[in-house]
Formats: structure tokens, C-alpha cells, sequence
């Protein structure tokens, strides 16, 4: 509970100052992670569902999100290959689900992608296969960000001169 | 956004004695827990601290093991809070979700396994201190209250009322008025007396609006330390009494 609310705090803290501010401006915010993040840990840390969506309540709810999808040991292979240690809460071990760091986030994750199933459909996120190419999911998210890029105003033309 | 006459889900009124609000803390089943949550409430300079202190000692004595836990007193959140309080940047709704930070952090580390243990757990200030706050700041009040659904209801709630009169005189005789206590982030004037009066004036409210609705026992903060110490005693041994009674180490020899 005490971890929920201290994300939400900051959460709370970088809304207000980092993307409100632009959103009034008309310019572009990409967050990399949102609300859906604190709902899928917070609810496979065992808070409850319905609360921690009404504590994000506050949020602004984004014109499109994307929700980049891999299977667990896609991840695990991912993550091993660039570092030695998985991080102690990536891996749920406050949890104490199991004293094995890669087990544990076996565990804890693959929960964690069970509640992010939940809430794909929930909230219409758009579910980008991310086992494949770092081009072909560029392209993919190129096509579905441009109908809302293409809304925007057009640059001024130069009627005045 | 919620229409206003729905039903308040989370903190309410209606909610039993050492039973969650509202949706709790589902990995925290705290039912049956044989634990006293006893909560003094008063705004600023009612003498609060210096009642527990008392009522403290007097429980001890009496064979109680007794808890304190203290508004913003979280290890893990005291030093942000008073670091977010001293620059310019904190956003009312940033306020907020600190301290109910704080809270959840002394519920899950102090509260409830003080409950747990059989302790009566002394709470200088509760969560009404934040709904006052917070709803004198405009903060939504059915998000406020959710919000708090994971907060216990305690078994007694003292409210330590004074008139605006007493509170100044006694604030500026002691350490003088500071700025979040003069409410001067709600920028009703440059004027610290003004602004104090007018921020303590609306906690005043807030608190008298929820008063019937959580079952505060009202007692009157102008009168000398001790009268109301006499009385807390009086309320907190007959509730103890008719809970539970310390087992006298001659009956649980008894018993066995």
C-alpha cells in the first residue's frame, strides 16, 4: 500500500509539472510508462483493483497507449543479457515469493502480464508483438500514433511574406 | 466525476470499530485483532501531544502496552515532507498523496501489528487531519475518502475543540504562527494573522462537519491540561473496561 502511494506521489508530482504543462501547450507528451504501470504491479503486489484505479483518477487520460507485449522468458533473456542482477522489486522479491532472483521474477511478472491482459482490454490499450524487429515495431507504431499526429495544426505557411 | 448525493465508498461513518473503511489492505486481513486504535484529534496548539504523553503514562501503569504513532512521523516519508514543505513546489494534490504516504507507511509498519499485539495504539492526529486539510483545499471529497478506505476506524475519536480565540492565543504565546499552519499556500493574503485566521477558521468547519458523522467525542480543549485529562481517562478506562481487561498475571495462572 505504502509503495502504491509513493508512486502515485510522484506520479501526482510529474503530472502536474511535466505533462499538464505541455498538454495545455498542444504539445506531444510520451510517457514512457502510466497509470496502467501502478495498476498491474500494484495489483500483483495485492492492492486492491478498484481502489488504485480511483487513486489514478486524477490522471489524464491519454490519447493513445501502447502496450509493448512479451512473453516472460523473452524479458528474462532480455534483461539477463544486459546486466549481471535482476533489481531486487523488478523481481517481486519484497514479495518473498521465492529467494531465487530469476524465479521470483518469473513469479512476480508473470502475474504482472496477467494484469496488464486485464486491463489491455479494460482500457483499449493497442498491443504492439514486441518478440519482433525493432523495425517492424517502429512501423507499427508509426501507423497507429499517425492518426492522431496528423489532427495537429499545419505549420503556418507563409502568407505574410 | 462521481455525482455528489452517491453513496461515499471508503471512509464513512458507518464503518464498525478496528474494521477497514473500505477496501483496507486486502493482504492485511485485520479482523479479530485484539488491539485498541484510540485517535486525538484537534488542530494545531489544542495540546494533543501532551494529553497522550499523559495518557501514556496512566495506561502503562495500569498494565496497557501502549503505541504511539504521530502524523507525518513515517521514517521513510518525514524527511520528504518536510523537505517538499520547505521550497515552493509542492502542488496541493502532491500534499495530499505525501501524507497519505506517511499514513499507509505507520498502518502497515506501526498500526496494525501494534493491533496485532494486543497494544493500544495512541494516534496523535488521524486521517481527519488530512480530509480537513485536503478539503479546505478543494481536494474532491469522494476521491479523498476512497483514498482512505484503507485506513481503520478507530475505536474512540477525541476531539479536542477550541474557539479561534484560544487557538491564536495559544499558538503565538508558544512558537508563533508558521506558514502551512497560517494556510498561506491557499494565498488568501500576504497578511500571516489574516491568513491564519481565515485557514483555521475553515479547518474549524471541516472538523465540526465530520464530528457527528465518525463519532468524535468532543471535549472541550479551553479547559486547564488536567480536567481533560481526567476526562479522557474516564472515557478510555470505561470503553477498555467493558473490551477487554488486561489479564492479571494471577487469573492467567487461574486459567491454566
Amino acid at each position: 500500500m505504502t509503495f502504491s502511494l509513493l508512486h502515485a506521489t510522484d506520479f501526482a508530482d510529474r503530472l502536474l509539472y511535466k505533462v499538464i504543462p505541455p498538454l495545455k501547450a498542444g504539445m506531444i507528451v510520451l510517457a514512457d510508462r502510466y497509470t496502467y504501470t501502478a495498476f498491474a504491479r500494484d495489483a500483483t503486489r495485492g492492492v486492491d483493483r478498484h481502489w488504485v484505479r480511483e487513486l489514478y483518477s486524477f490522471a489524464v487520460q491519454p490519447d493513445l497507449a501502447l502496450y509493448f507485449r512479451v512473453p516472460i522468458d523473452v524479458s528474462l533473456d532480455r534483461l539477463m543479457a544486459r546486466r549481471v542482477k535482476l533489481k531486487f522489486y523488478e523481481a517481486g522479491m519484497d514479495l518473498g515469493w521465492s529467494t531465487n532472483p530469476v524465479e521470483s521474477f518469473r513469479l512476480f511478472q508473470g502475474k504482472v502480464l496477467e494484469e496488464y491482459d486485464r486491463i489491455v482490454g479494460e482500457y483499449g490499450l493497442e498491443v504492439v508483438d514486441a518478440t519482433g524487429s525493432i523495425t517492424e515495431q517502429q512501423r507499427l507504431v508509426r501507423r497507429l500514433v499517425s492518426p492522431y499526429v496528423s489532427k495537429l495544426p499545419e505549420e503556418p505557411t507563409n502568407d505574410a511574406a | 466525476m462521481t455525482p455528489p448525493d452517491a453513496p461515499i465508498e471508503g471512509a464513512n461513518g458507518d464503518m464498525q470499530p478496528g474494521r477497514y473503511y473500505g477496501r483496507g489492505v486486502p493482504y492485511l486481513p485485520i479482523n479479530g485483532y485484539p488491539g485498541k486504535l484510540i485517535a486525538i484529534e484537534g488542530t494545531d496548539g489544542v495540546g494533543r501531544t501532551t494529553q497522550i504523553q499523559l495518557l501514556r503514562e496512566w495506561l502503562e501503569v495500569k498494565g496497557y502496552g501502549v503505541v504511539e504513532t504521530g502524523w507525518t512521523r513515517s521514517p521513510l516519508m518525514q524527511p520528504t515532507i518536510e523537505l517538499a514543505k520547505s521550497s515552493n513546489t509542492l502542488n496541493k494534490l502532491t500534499f495530499v498523496l505525501l501524507y497519505a504516504t506517511d499514513f499507509a507507511d505507520r498502518l502497515e509498519k506501526e498500526i496494525i501489528p501494534a493491533l496485532k499485539a494486543g497494544f493500544v495504539v495512541l494516534s496523535d492526529r488521524y486521517i481527519f487531519t488530512a480530509l480537513a486539510r485536503a478539503g479546505v483545499r478543494g481536494i474532491d471529497r469522494h476521491w479523498l475518502r476512497n483514498l482512505y478506505g484503507f485506513a481503520i476506524a478507530p475505536h474512540m475519536v477525541f476531539y479536542l475543540k477550541v474557539d479561534m480565540d484560544t487557538l491564536i492565543g495559544r499558538v503565538l504565546e508558544s512558537r508563533g504562527m508558521d506558514f502551512w499552519e497560517s494556510g498561506m499556500d491557499l494565498k488568501h493574503g500576504d497578511d500571516i494573522y489574516d491568513s491564519f485566521r481565515t485557514y483555521q477558521n475553515k479547518l474549524l468547519r471541516e472538523y465540526a462537519s465530520m464530528a457527528d458523522e465518525f463519532h468524535f467525542r468532543t471535549l472541550d480543549g479551553r479547559r486547564s491540561i488536567d480536567r481533560i485529562q481526567e476526562e479522557l481517562r474516564r472515557q478510555v478506562a470505561a470503553f477498555l473496561e467493558s473490551a477487554d481487561k488486561p489479564v492479571e498475571p494471577a487469573e492467567a495462572a487461574l486459567a491454566r
